[in-house]
């Protein structure tokens, strides 16, 4: 069941990514659901299944952007396995705490891209990037991810 | 009683006139008298028929109604789709005049897609190595240049756009003929940067391509000159540059698979500066 279940959001989410997702855009950026899904996976059920789902995720994120092969792989798989381990260590699973990984994850990856991508950039342009994009995607993050943690485990028993 | 039946009746026929003025005259006022009550039972059962059968015509002209906004609304729908169709009519019309004027092998392309990070500004394309599209080919719009294709697939391509920082395409001023090169910025515009502090700018100059680099044939708009920095001691000027192709509304594009034009390669140089441009039209 939960192969298939992964499977399913590897071969759906890019597309929607690539598609329909401008339309909840902020200021043009729009959330990494890549992102969100390997750090959601990881947190609720562990790094290896969030670093599994993440590479998958990235991999096929990689395909569908203008940026090197590979980056996204790398990185996504990186976010699963810190978001599981952060779900594993944490005394008390909740909302906050996963909006809290969510944002330092999603903030730590930006900065990832904004030096490989931009490295070749001016210093203005760079700068630039942080109200811009990482910032407005921080945000986009932790507020859809927050919206799925809780469809996700609203129904479960606490503990 | 019998017997004053039997005389009234015997009256009635000795003397029909007299007693039937007589029935008349009692007759009359019965009738005066019952008249309004049937008058008003009348207006009430016209009343009634009529309330009855405006029941039934509403009902039948409510039902008409939902039918009727029923149609409507399939035939907005039908007028949307018509209207869709005719501008994708336009746009595909201005695509083939495009594709005719330009003296070089194109592949019309449909946008399918947006780069699925938000760290560059590109689109996805529904035509791939199967169709001949390659990497490095360059990517227009009836408007002008659009980007440069940086990554094929069998089935689709991902064009990187003139305004993202990593893009970079040889420019040339149209009036001046000055060269630079055109990148995209961190705000979405482009900038072209390397242009000699002795050219003489000015604001809406246009910027074309110089047909050097970037699988782009000479003559295709890159945009508009907004603003010019000229900076104490440094040895170029930059220009901030407009887009001519409104980037965030593209549905159809070009895909320029040989700039050179179709037949004798050794006729390069003046086909290349072909009709595309302004600047070469007679």
């Amino acid at each position: 069941m939960k192969p298939a279940l992964y499977m399913t959001l590897v071969l759906g989410v890019v597309p929607l990514q690539t598609s329909l997702l401008h339309y909840f855009s902020l200021g043009g950026v729009r959330p990494d659901l890549c992102l969100v899904a390997a750090a959601l996976i990881g947190f609720l059920a562990g790094p290896v299944e969030g670093m599994s789902v993440g590479i998958a995720l990235g991999f096929t994120q990689d395909l569908f952007s203008a940026g090197a092969l590979g980056l996204n792989l790398i990185a996504k798989g990186a976010v699963g396995i810190l978001a599981g381990l952060a779900g594993r260590h944490v005394t008390n699973a909740t909302m906050a705490t996963f909006v809290a990984t969510m944002v330092s994850l999603s903030l730590l990856e930006n900065l990832v891209f904004l030096f490989v991508v931009r490295w070749g950039g001016e210093l203005g342009d760079r700068l630039s990037a942080l109200p811009s994009i990482l910032l407005p995607e921080t945000l986009l993050n932790a507020a859809l991810g927050a919206m799925l943690y809780w469809l996700f485990t609203f129904r479960r028993p606490a503990g | 009683m019998l017997l004053l039946c039997v005389l009234l009746l015997s009256l009635v026929f000795v003397l029909p006139k007299q007693s039937l003025s007589l029935l008349q005259g009692i007759g009359q006022p019965l009738v005066q008298l019952l008249s309004l009550p049937l008058t008003a039972l009348a207006a009430l059962d016209r009343g009634g028929q009529e309330a009855w059968y405006g029941y039934l015509a509403l009902h039948q002209v409510s039902e008409e109604n939902r039918r009727l906004q029923r149609e409507i609304q399939a035939l907005r729908g039908r007028n949307n789709e018509l209207r869709e169709l005719g501008r994708a009519g336009h746009r595909l019309a201005a695509l083939l005049a495009l594709q005719e004027r330009l003296q070089a092998k194109t592949v019309a392309a449909q946008v399918i897609g947006r780069d699925a990070t938000n760290w560059y500004r590109a689109i996805m394309l529904d035509k791939g190595a199967r169709d001949g599209v390659k990497v490095e080919m360059g990517v227009m719009a009836p408007d002008g240049a659009v980007g440069r294709v940086v990554k094929v697939t069998p089935f689709t391509a991902i064009v990187l756009l003139i305004t993202d920082p990593n893009n970079a395409v040889d420019g040339l001023i149209q009036r001046t003929r000055d060269e630079g090169i055109v990148e995209g910025t961190a705000e979405g515009q482009a900038r072209m940067k390397y242009i000699p502090l002795l050219a003489t700018l000015q604001r809406g100059d246009v910027i074309v391509t110089s047909g050097l680099t970037g699988g782009f044939p000479r003559g295709v708009p890159l945009g508009t000159i907004t603003r010019i920095d000229r900076i104490e001691g440094e040895l170029f000027q930059s220009a901030e540059v407009v887009p001519e192709v409104d980037l965030h509304k593209l549905e159809e594009v070009l895909v320029i698979t040989d700039p050179l034009p179709v037949g004798d390669g050794l006729e390069r140089p003046s086909a290349r500066s072909g009709p595309v441009s302004p600047e070469v039209r007679p």
